[in-house]
Parts: C-alpha cells; structure tokens; sequence
C-alpha cells in the first residue's frame, strides 16, 4: 500500500470514529421505558407522597371549582354594586303604586323626623329624608332598586297621595330625559300615565317626588325640602 | 440497606445514566427499537437488583454497561440467534480482503467527512449491526462513548491491544459496509456499468447481519 492510499485511509479511519462519535448527542426517546422502570422500580418519595394524597385529588378540584365561582360572582357583585342604577320613570311610578296600595309593607308616622327615626332604626345606611314643610306626612317604608335603597315616604299634597323617594347620590342616575331649571335647580321631569315624576339631586342626595299632580306643583313641593 | 434505601440510590446513581444504556441498546441492536427497549429495561432492572454490590466512587457508567453487555450475551444465547461472521473468521483484514473492492475504485478527490455526512444515525446503526457483535462493542465503548482503550479493555476482559486491533479493523469493516450504499445512493461517484458490475460483490461482501452474534451460540 502506498503512501497516499494509507494516509487516505487513516483519514478515512478518523472520519468513521468522528461520524460514530456523532452518536453519543443522538437523541432518545426514553418515555417507554421510563413509565416500564417506574412501574417495576417505583421512586421511593414520589410514590407514597403521591398515594398519600391521592383522595385529595377530587375535592382539590371542587374547592378551586367552588373558589373560582366565589371569585366571579364576588368581581361581579363588587362591579354591580359599585355602579349607579338608572331611576327609570316605570320602576319610580311602581314603587310609588306599591306604597299608595299597601303592596310593601309601611310604617305609620306623622312627620318627617319620626320617618328618619323609624328607617334609620330598622335600616342602616338609608339617607336622611328632608323635611318638608306644610305637607301630610302619613307613611314610611323602605324599597331596593337593585340592591340599592330608597327610604320612601307617603304623603299627601292637595288631597293627592304623592310619595317622596330619596336616596344616596352615588346609586342613582337619572334618566335620559328633559331638564328643567327652576330657580336655579335641574329637575329631571317624566310622566308615567297619569302620574307625574321629578328627580333632583342635591347635598349628596338624590330625590324623587312622585304623584297625580302637575310637574311645576311637584318642582314647587321639592323646592321647599329642607336638605 | 432496605428497599427504600435501594431504590432512592438507584434514582440517585443509575436512573441518570439510563439515556446511555437505551442509546447503546439501540445501537446494539441495529435500530430495533422494541428489542432496544426491552434490553435497556431488563439491565435497568438487574442493575436495581445488583445496586447492593455497586462500589460508591467507581464508575456507573462502566457499571452498568457491564450489566448490558451480560444481558446481552444472555440474550442472544437464549434466542439461539443465527451464527454472524466471528472474529475467527476475520483473520485477514476486509479492507485486504477486499484490496480490489469499492474501496479501490473511489476517487482519490473524494471527501470522507461529506460522504459520511450524507448518512443518517440510523444508517450508521444499521451498519453498525452488520458488524460481528465484539467488532461492534469495541466501536460503541471507544468510538461513541469516547471510553479510553483501557477502559474499554477492562470492561470487555480483553487486552489493550486486542481493542487497538479490534478498533482499527472495525472502523474500516464499518467503512466497507457504508460505501457500497454511499454508491447505491450515488453520494459517490459511479457509472451505472460499474454499478451493475459492482453489484454482486458488494450484497456478497456484506459482514453479518443485524442482530447477529458471534461465537455466543
């Protein structure tokens, strides 16, 4: 053999012990086996740690199932809570028609203080009603819209049942509807049939007057409220 | 030692070293995956049940390649696998045995590395199981796992020389066995007359076949 032929095959040798050097990166898969070691030749803490909590399983999942819907209705109530309700005329004029029949519970009072004592006793967090001056006071009773409290008080003007609604500033907001600025205060002003409504904000407080009279007497009577 | 003991000791010390002996199974044993499995799992097992015998600081790695090549041995006896070309019939060397083969008739401006290059690991391993089973192990112990001729002489109980010898020889019986299909694939260069003519020699000159042992049965 000559030189060059030799010097060819020791490249040659070098480059096969190169190519199956190239074998120790290939890459296995080892998962069959694994899973056959690991039934024969179990792993010492894995195995009984594993079935030491395996009961566990189940109501790990319902504890999370039941965690996750605390968590939604909880965002959920915390975001409705926080917002303002719409002091829809139809919801106003019901509400109204409930005290006036007798549907919701009332309690009978003679002035408006006696009304504030009452709902302040029995209810937390109600606003304080503003007084109102020359009227007949005849009934109080609480009512939700939503979740959000209105301290209601019956009485009448001219002869003509008409309740006042009041409640905190922040729950309500006022509907889409005409304003009216009189004597330089904003009334929201809707009708519901026969039945008249105006809402007005003030002092944090939000008020509703409600009856069978003409809008202007209604704006007159909650001008006149001692805020 | 108890069983618990045992078996974090063999998470500890063997279970790392499990990627190799399923890599040299697989090698072992030409690509034949489920065969590969089935080897590399049962010496995991018995090295599980001899893990109490195991010197602390010597080598796992050795250790456990040991065990493959006894399950391995045992194997092929049990199976009763069909005789491949022993060492005794490799006297003379193929590449001298075949001094006028393919070999010859390569072009002197061939490119060992990119030929080689061109083959898959799985066409390596495949001929890798044309080898005899010794030729084999020497290659895998020396060549892929990068074991010094030492080591791989003690772990085969054979002298240093013999896997100097064994080495050489393998590499070029390796090389026999990658150029007639480099040819085929034509990764060399070849006329189809030389082809046709070739043809013969080279399926004739095949060393053994895959799964064979030599001189176990």
């Amino acid at each position: 053999m000559d030189t060059s032929k030799r010097d060819q095959q020791q490249h040659w040798e070098h480059t096969v012990r190169s190519r199956l050097a190239r074998l120790r990166s290939m890459p296995v898969d080892a998962g069959r086996l694994e899973k056959a070691l690991r039934a024969q030749i179990p792993r010492p803490d894995s195995v009984s740690a594993a079935a030491a909590l395996s009961w566990l399983r189940p109501m790990r999942a319902v504890a999370a199932s039941i965690l996750v819907i605390i968590t939604v209705v909880t965002v959920l109530l915390l975001s409705t809570a926080s917002r303002p309700v719409s002091a829809a005329p139809a919801h106003m004029a019901e509400m109204h028609q409930n005290v006036v029949s007798g549907r919701v519970p009332v309690v009978q009072v003679d002035s408006i203080a006696q009304a504030n004592e009452v709902l302040s006793r029995k209810w937390s967090n109600l606003p304080e009603v503003p007084d109102v001056p020359e009227n007949h006071i005849m009934a109080c009773c609480m009512q939700s819209l939503k979740d959000k409290k209105i301290a209601c008080v019956l009485m009448k003007r001219d002869g003509v049942p008409v309740t006042l609604m009041v409640a905190h500033a922040k729950d309500m907001r006022a509907p889409d509807s005409p304003v009216t600025v009189k004597d330089g205060v904003r009334f929201h002003v809707q009708a519901v049939g026969e039945l008249n409504m105006v809402m007005t904000q003030r002092r944090g407080r939000w008020a509703c007057l409600i009856g069978e009279l003409p809008a202007e007497t209604l704006m007159d009577v909650v001008q006149q409220l001692e805020f | 030692m108890d069983d618990k003991q045992l078996r974090r000791r063999f998470y500890d010390l063997v279970w790392p070293q499990m990627p190799v002996v399923l890599r040299t199974a697989q090698i072992l044993c030409g690509g034949d995956v489920p065969e590969a499995e089935d080897l590399a799992q049962e010496t995991m097992v018995k090295a599980f049940g001899a893990l109490e015998r195991f010197q602390p600081g010597t080598d796992v790695k050795a250790w456990l390649l040991t065990i493959l090549r006894h399950t391995r041995i045992d194997r092929l006896r049990a199976t009763a696998a069909k005789p491949a070309l022993s060492l005794e019939r490799l006297e003379v060397e193929p590449a001298d045995q075949r001094s006028s083969s393919a070999w010859d008739r390569v072009d002197i401006a061939d490119d060992p590395e990119a030929i080689l290059a061109r083959f898959s690991d799985r066409e390596v391993i495949q001929a890798l199981g044309r080898l005899p089973e010794e030729i084999r192990w020497t290659l895998l112990l020396v060549d892929v796992e990068g074991m010094s001729h030492q080591e791989a002489a003690e772990l085969l109980t054979v002298p240093v020389g013999t896997i100097k010898s064994r080495a050489h020889r393998g590499r070029i019986m390796l090389r026999e066995s990658l150029l007639p299909a480099a040819k085929r694939a034509r990764i060399l260069g070849e006329t189809d007359e030389q082809q046709k003519k070739d043809r013969p020699d080279i399926e004739g000159s095949e060393i053994g076949t895959s799964g064979d042992s030599d001189g176990y049965v």
